[in-house]
């Protein structure tokens, strides 16, 4: 009897090897995973470093990139697609980041593919409707992020929120902060949690909470994973800068909107305005339309955006001050930033980074 | 003696193959914790083979463990778990010397004492895999009451012959396939052939199997159900064979009754190892 | 047992089981199951997956399976690998497997 129970397939080749490849250490690797990412629809994201690579008699036919934690640029040849190589492939990226202390993962892919996905135990989190979706592999931690931040609700009608990178904290953060919690019952402000800036997150955020200490209706949070930031998002699906910005935008934008917002009750997005760098201008264009007008489930933000604080008819930003920090300009500087940023700032100038 | 035809190879951490393999009915399930299992998984491996020890769908089919060696950090848990799992046989890889399989005994004999399992009642299968045991093949095959089989290993044993596979009548395991053989038949146990890698040439295979099984050998350790059926087939007498070896039972017993001491059958005297011959070719066709 | 880091077992495969343990957030045990056949075996995952984690004296976890059609017998291994990882536990008490 050679009558195969369900689940035992009796021709599964048994001849695909898997391993992990590491594209600075073997560059002749990626050519043969673009043109595998080519023939699925996909360019290969530059932040990539890890791949796990399926080959059959040595050819590649399966690929899964790994940054950091989160799952990007996968690729089954058209041959094997609904095969178990996908999910053997899914397996062993998951391994391959739990060894590496990765447990929770995002993974970023077409709203077509989620039900792939869903097979490598993803769940959907947030989508851009016919663009990209960003789903994660556990299905309890965002509803517990959201359960954490809705215990520090404030009652109100009016809730403001902020979302601020503040690298570092200066007078036009401090700016959009205290004209936001003027006419606010209360308002949220988010560090983001990325340590791809300049100064720490941890000295970013104790900047942020002294520079905004004396404002009595202000929380200060925390940044988290799901506030999403461009150092994680991928920009390959999409061919154009400015489709890149559409997704990502729509990603980060529809999390807030659809997560973040709702558990503090927040109806009102502050964010100052950005003359002088392009990439945030379009963002916060972006904001008005994910946050308001997009279709979605959740009740609409409202975007303010406030005009930036100037000095000296300049406007203030973090990247002039740090400019100013690197050629020793600190008269420059303590224009520009409040007394708590200052502090840090001449010291930190001092110990040479 | 058990029919040991076909052992078949289940890689210890495949979930699908270990819930389902006993359905291809093989004589020998080995579940694998060796070369199947990649170090980062054998922990997870090891409580999966254990789990399939126990279930009832595997009580019916005799099931080994193939442990890693003793002298790694896996080994000894491997041991601890498939003696408690209630596994019938052990199969111990890279077997060298005889010390190998009475340092292996006596752990045994300890954790059937701690367990409270009936000492003696787990077996043991040498597996050769190099020049030295394949030397030492005949101490090997008496170093325990608890050996049923010797088996050889062909690819390991072959790279450390620095030779290779060269298909056909393969004279580079002549000697070792010889010299297996006839330790395992001095010591009165069974002898499984080397694995045949291409599961997709069955052809090949049977090839294969025809010599293994002209020599002398029981079986073979077989890495894939599709190739069961051909080698039971293999092994299952000719009708002619069949029918003479029923002559032979019925002649003996006659004999018996009639209380002749030996009898004989067209010519030929039928005295035991005649007889216990077609009592296997019998049990071989009832297996087939 | 104390569960002190995070851990996974299992594959993604057919008859498999993919189960990720990670320390309790609120002291108690919180179990998440997916599964395609959850209306039919969904009772019967989580009264597996509840008397593992009982047998081995695990009072506080955060569990989530993907079931993908394993036998009880494959969920209760899984588990105990993931949980033997996740409390990096050396020592096995085969009393209660």
């Amino acid at each position: 009897m050679t009558d195969a129970p369900p689940g035992i397939d009796l021709n599964a080749d048994i001849k695909l090897d898997f391993h992990t490849v590491s594209l600075t250490e073997s560059p002749e690797v990626e050519a043969e995973i673009r043109s595998l990412l080519h023939d699925n629809g996909l360019d290969l994201d530059e932040q990539v470093e890890t791949f796990v690579v399926c080959r059959e008699k040595g050819r590649i036919v399966g690929c899964a990139g790994l940054d950091r934690d989160v799952v990007k640029d996968v690729a089954v040849a058209p041959s094997l697609r609904g095969t178990a190589v996908s999910l053997r492939l899914g397996s062993v990226v998951l391994k391959l980041a739990a060894a590496r202390g990765h447990h929770d993962l995002f993974l970023y892919c077409r709203p077509d593919t989620v039900q792939w996905f869903r097979g490598w135990a993803f769940y959907p989190l947030v989508e851009v409707p016919g663009v990209i979706t960003l789903m994660e592999n556990n299905p309890l931690n965002l509803p517990r992020y959201v359960e954490t931040l809705s215990r520090e609700r404030r009652p109100g009608t009016t809730i403001g929120g902020i979302v601020m990178n503040a690298n570092p904290f200066t007078l036009g953060h401090r700016f959009v902060a205290e004209s936001a919690a003027k006419v606010c019952d209360w308002l949220h402000v988010f560090v983001v949690k990325e340590e791809a800036a300049e100064f720490s997150y941890s000295d970013r955020f104790r900047l942020v909470t002294e520079g905004l200490a004396d404002i009595a209706n202000v929380t200060v949070h925390h940044g988290s994973r799901y506030i999403i930031s461009r150092a994680t998002f991928p920009g390959y699906f999409l061919k154009d800068k400015a489709a890149v910005e559409h997704g990502f935008c729509g990603i980060d934008l529809l999390m807030f909107r659809e997560h973040i917002a709702p558990a503090l009750g927040i109806n009102r997005r502050y964010v100052g305005n950005e003359p002088l760098d392009a990439t945030t201008s379009s963002y916060n264009a972006a904001m008005k339309h994910w946050l308001s007008e997009a279709p979605s489930a959740s009740a609409p933000i409202e975007t303010i955006v406030i005009e930036r604080l100037t000095v000296d008819g300049a406007p203030v930003s973090a990247s002039n001050v740090r400019a100013l920090l690197a050629r020793g300009d600190l008269g420059g500087v303590e224009k520009l930033v409040p007394p708590t940023t200052f502090a840090f700032l001449r010291q930190y100038q001092q110990a040479g980074r | 003696m058990k029919l040991r035809r076909s052992m078949l190879f289940v890689p210890g951490d495949a979930a699908g193959m270990v819930s389902t393999s006993f359905v291809f009915k093989p004589d020998t399930i080995m579940f694998d914790l060796e070369d199947a299992v990649s170090p980062r998984e054998k922990d997870s491996a090891r409580l999966l083979v254990y789990q399939a020890l126990r279930h009832p769908a595997y009580r019916d089919i005799e099931t080994a463990v193939r442990i890693n060696e003793l002298d790694t950090e896996y080994g000894p848990k491997d041991l601890e778990m498939a003696v408690r799992g209630g596994a019938d046989l052990i199969r111990l890889p890279k077997t060298e010397t005889a010390a190998d399989i009475e340092l292996l005994d006596r752990h045994i004999t300890r954790i059937e004492q701690a367990c409270g399992r009936p000492i003696g009642q787990t077996r043991v299968i040498a597996a050769i895999e190099s020049a030295s045991g394949v030397v030492n093949a005949v101490s090997i095959t008496r170093a325990s009451p608890r050996m049923i089989a010797v088996a050889l290993a062909g690819f390991d044993y072959l790279v450390d012959m620095q030779s290779e596979r060269s298909g056909g009548s393969e004279p580079e395991l002549f000697y070792a396939r010889a010299a297996v053989l006839h330790a395992a038949r001095a010591a009165g146990i069974g002898a499984y052939d080397v694995a045949y890698g291409d599961v997709n040439d069955i052809g090949g295979f049977l090839r294969e199997v025809m010599i293994a099984k002209n020599l002398g050998f029981n079986g073979k350790s077989l890495i894939h159900p599709r190739q069961i059926q051909p080698l039971h087939k293999a092994y299952a007498p000719t009708r002619q064979e069949l029918a003479y070896a029923r002559r032979v039972i019925e002649a003996a017993e006659k004999a018996k009754r009639e209380g002749l001491g030996v009898t004989s059958l067209d010519g030929k005297m039928i005295d035991p190892p005649v007889i216990a011959h077609a009592e296997l070719v019998i049990r071989r066709a009832e297996a087939a | 047992m104390e569960i002190v880091k995070n851990a996974i077992a299992g594959t993604l495969e057919s008859s498999d089981v993919l189960v990720k343990v990670s320390p309790s957030q609120d002291g108690t045990v919180t179990l998440h199951i997916q599964s395609e056949v959850i209306k039919q075996f969904g009772k019967q995952i989580r009264a597996t997956v509840m008397q593992t984690l009982e047998a081995l004296s695990v009072s506080a976890a955060t569990i989530v399976v993907s079931d993908k059609g394993a036998l009880d017998c494959v969920i209760r291994a899984r588990v105990q690998a993931a949980v033997l990882r996740a409390a990096d536990a050396q020592d096995l008490d085969w009393n209660v497997l």
